[in-house]
């Protein structure tokens, strides 16, 4: 890896959003391709985060820090990317269920996927089975996840994945779920392939069905 | 906090002055004794009788404030109004190994790593010995102390001696490491803890080296013990009013050697327990006392010392945690200036690294609340709430990513990681983490070593001391 490269990788996992838009800025003036900038710079410094917020060393918002670093990057580089130069990790929608207005913590892993290359669709909560259905049909997701906080809203779930089924849908997508109420054996319970109790291990998870 | 109202006060300060001239006490320092007969005591019935203006004159010459300083020079421990300073506490028998776990008594060794522990924790401000040595002669056994202490600790120390010839060596190896008698009365870092015996009586080796301090004017404090229902009467007030007499009479000789002498007041009423008989150093008496006798140096205007932070129980565990919490509670919310017993188990008979660290967190987690609300426009975050979307949150508001660090407290040694993760990190609870901790305080933290004069003075004075027994 070269050298401004590693700066760029290095300035993101602190956070110094200013420096990395003018990191990256300097790599494409010294003719580095816009694909090698964000694979070699922006997504190496973000895997070493969520490596580092897995082992309890980063806090939350030192995370949420090196994702607004990683916006400041992406501003510079958008524009020049050709629409194969991204490396998707992986297409994701994700959404609360329907009857539930909890946000937080569906946003923490939608922020946290979208840090780790995915790309993501958000529906937003109180997302009826329909409008997940609609939305698979549309952006051809590879992961579908759901968010739950009540133990009243969580069985919603179920009806969800047995809409996907009813559509011809459910084969094409991977269903990951999630809330503070939510166990890896209700989530086997209802049908979906898979759980995780925070917002880090949902990116791992994600990462095993994507790769 | 107050616990006394005006009146109270003046009925604890009048029975004391009460105490002092009728009831009188027992003064077995012959020079002490002349001291008081010549100031305007007088001797009846073999007690000596303190008039109350010698006493009040006392009170109005003592500062009313004692700057500490550590052995390097720094000004890190103000005692003075409104300031909260916590250290541990001296001369446990016994030690639980932070290796073995096991109860055992202390050695020399033991003081230099609680020393140095201590010194690597932000929450203890000062130390003191923690162990009562076995493995060197018991004649010499405070001075290993305070060498060990010196050795192990930059921060300043609260000392015990046994008697005038201690307070020699130790102040020779004082002054080498300040640089000099003027020097170590300029920039003190060491404090005389002695005490007289509840109730009334003065035995001639305590009160010397309270004199010691008053010729040299080094600080020192004098606290008695009049532990309810042992050393003082069963009820508190009682206790309070005898604790206060008997430590007005150490300040008072003070004053009478040398006005001006720095002179930490304050006293001790554990509760002797009417099961065990053990003196309890968890009971609620000791904390309520305090904030007591905390008012009462409020009114004289002096510095005041106090104790937290320690339990009765034999290993760290709830029991430890609630006694810890209630009495560092009590202390900063009564704002007594010089804290002791930090780390304490069993009824102060054992010491533990374990609990020192649980205190830590204590300490730094209580001082969140006496800190208060900051009320600003920037932690009223009017304009990031105004942007928030409704239910949305502010975990990725730039409000939050600005502030969190200052603005959250964070837990070093409390848990709240997510149930899986605490089972794949061992399932330990905060006994099993604190000793961690205290493994790496000690194998991480650096302390510098000692002025090469110093470890001279202090080879010369062990050399000595040898040879005394030799003979």
């Amino acid at each position: 890896m070269s050298d401004i490269l590693q700066q760029i990788a290095s300035n993101l996992y602190s956070g110094a959003d200013k420096a990395v838009a003018g990191l990256v800025q300097q790599a494409l003036d010294q003719g580095l391709a816009p694909a090698e900038v964000l694979s070699g710079g922006l997504i190496a410094g973000m895997d070493e985060v969520g490596k580092d917020f897995k082992a309890g060393v980063l806090y939350v918002p030192e995370v949420l820090i090196a994702a607004r670093a990683m916006h400041a990057g992406m501003g510079v580089l958008r524009p020049l990317l050709a629409a194969g130069d991204v490396p998707t990790a992986g297409k994701c929608i994700i959404g609360t269920v329907e009857g539930d207005l909890h946000d937080i913590g569906k946003n923490l892993v939608r922020m946290m996927m979208e840090g780790a290359g995915f790309e993501m669709v958000d529906l937003g909560t109180d997302v009826k089975p329909a409008a997940f259905v609609a939305a698979v049909r549309e952006h051809k997701p590879t992961i579908v996840g759901m968010s739950a906080l009540l133990t009243t809203t969580m069985v919603r779930m179920k009806t969800i994945v047995e809409a996907l089924e009813e559509a011809g849908l459910r084969h094409s997508v991977k269903i990951m779920v999630g809330g503070a109420p939510l166990t890896a054996a209700f989530a086997r319970e209802i049908g979906a392939d898979g759980y995780a109790p925070d917002a880090a291990s949902a990116v791992d998870v994600a990462r095993g069905f994507a790769g | 906090m107050r616990m006394l109202s005006d009146e109270q006060i003046q009925a604890l300060h009048c029975t004391s002055l009460d105490i002092l001239s009728r009831t009188g006490i027992v003064m077995k320092s012959e020079q002490a004794r002349q001291l008081l007969l010549d100031a305007g005591a007088w001797e009846s019935d073999g007690r000596i009788k303190i008039p109350d203006p010698l006493v009040m004159d006392a009170i109005a010459s003592a500062p009313a404030r004692i700057p500490m300083y550590n052995r390097l020079g720094q000004l890190t421990m103000p005692l003075e109004a409104g300031k909260v300073f916590f250290g541990s506490g001296s001369d446990c028998i016994f030690t639980i190994d932070v290796e073995t776990g096991e109860r055992r008594q202390a050695t020399a060794e033991d003081v230099q790593r609680f020393a140095h522990l201590g010194d690597g924790l932000a929450q203890i401000d000062f130390t003191m010995s923690m162990g009562n040595p076995c493995d060197v002669p018991p004649l010499d056994t405070y001075v290993h102390e305070f060498i060990g202490m010196l050795r192990g600790s930059v921060k300043p120390t609260c000392y015990t001696a046994h008697n005038r010839e201690d307070m020699e060596d130790i102040y020779r190896i004082a002054c080498a490491v300040a640089g000099g008698e003027r020097q170590l009365r300029e920039k003190p870092f060491l404090m005389l803890y002695a005490e007289s015996i509840s109730p009334l009586l003065y035995p001639e080796e305590s009160v010397d080296k309270l004199l010691f301090c008053a010729e040299k004017g080094l600080p020192v404090t004098y606290p008695p013990s009049p532990n309810t229902g042992g050393g003082g009467p069963i009820t508190l007030a009682g206790a309070l009013a005898l604790g206060n007499a008997e430590c007005l009479v150490g300040l008072l000789l003070t004053q009478l050697v040398r006005r001006g002498t720095p002179f930490l007041y304050g006293m001790n009423t554990a509760a002797l327990d009417m099961k065990s008989a053990i003196v309890s150093y968890g009971a609620p008496e000791w904390p309520t006392g305090m904030a007591a006798w905390t008012d009462l140096a409020r009114y004289y205007g002096l510095p005041v010392w106090g104790a937290a932070g320690a339990t009765d129980s034999k290993v760290v565990d709830a029991q430890a945690g609630i006694e810890a919490t209630v009495t560092v509670m009590a202390a900063f919310l009564s704002r007594c200036n010089l804290v002791h017993d930090v780390g304490y188990i069993e009824y102060g008979s054992t010491s533990s690294m374990e609990m020192l660290v649980v205190c830590d967190e204590v300490i730094r987690d209580v001082r969140f609340i006496v800190d208060g609300v900051e009320v600003s426009e920037r932690t009223l975050a009017r304009e990031p709430i105004h942007r928030a979307q409704p239910g949305g949150g502010f975990l990725a508001d730039d409000h939050t990513l600005d502030n969190w660090k200052w603005a959250q407290w964070r837990p070093a040694l409390l848990d709240r990681t997510r149930y899986d993760r605490w089972v794949e990190m061992g399932s330990k609870d905060i006994c099993a983490r604190a000793n961690e901790r205290a493994r790496q305080v000690l194998a991480d933290h650096q302390v510098p070593p000692l002025p090469e004069e110093a470890e001279e003075v202090i080879a010369q004075v062990l050399k000595a001391r040898e040879a005394h027994c030799d003979r």
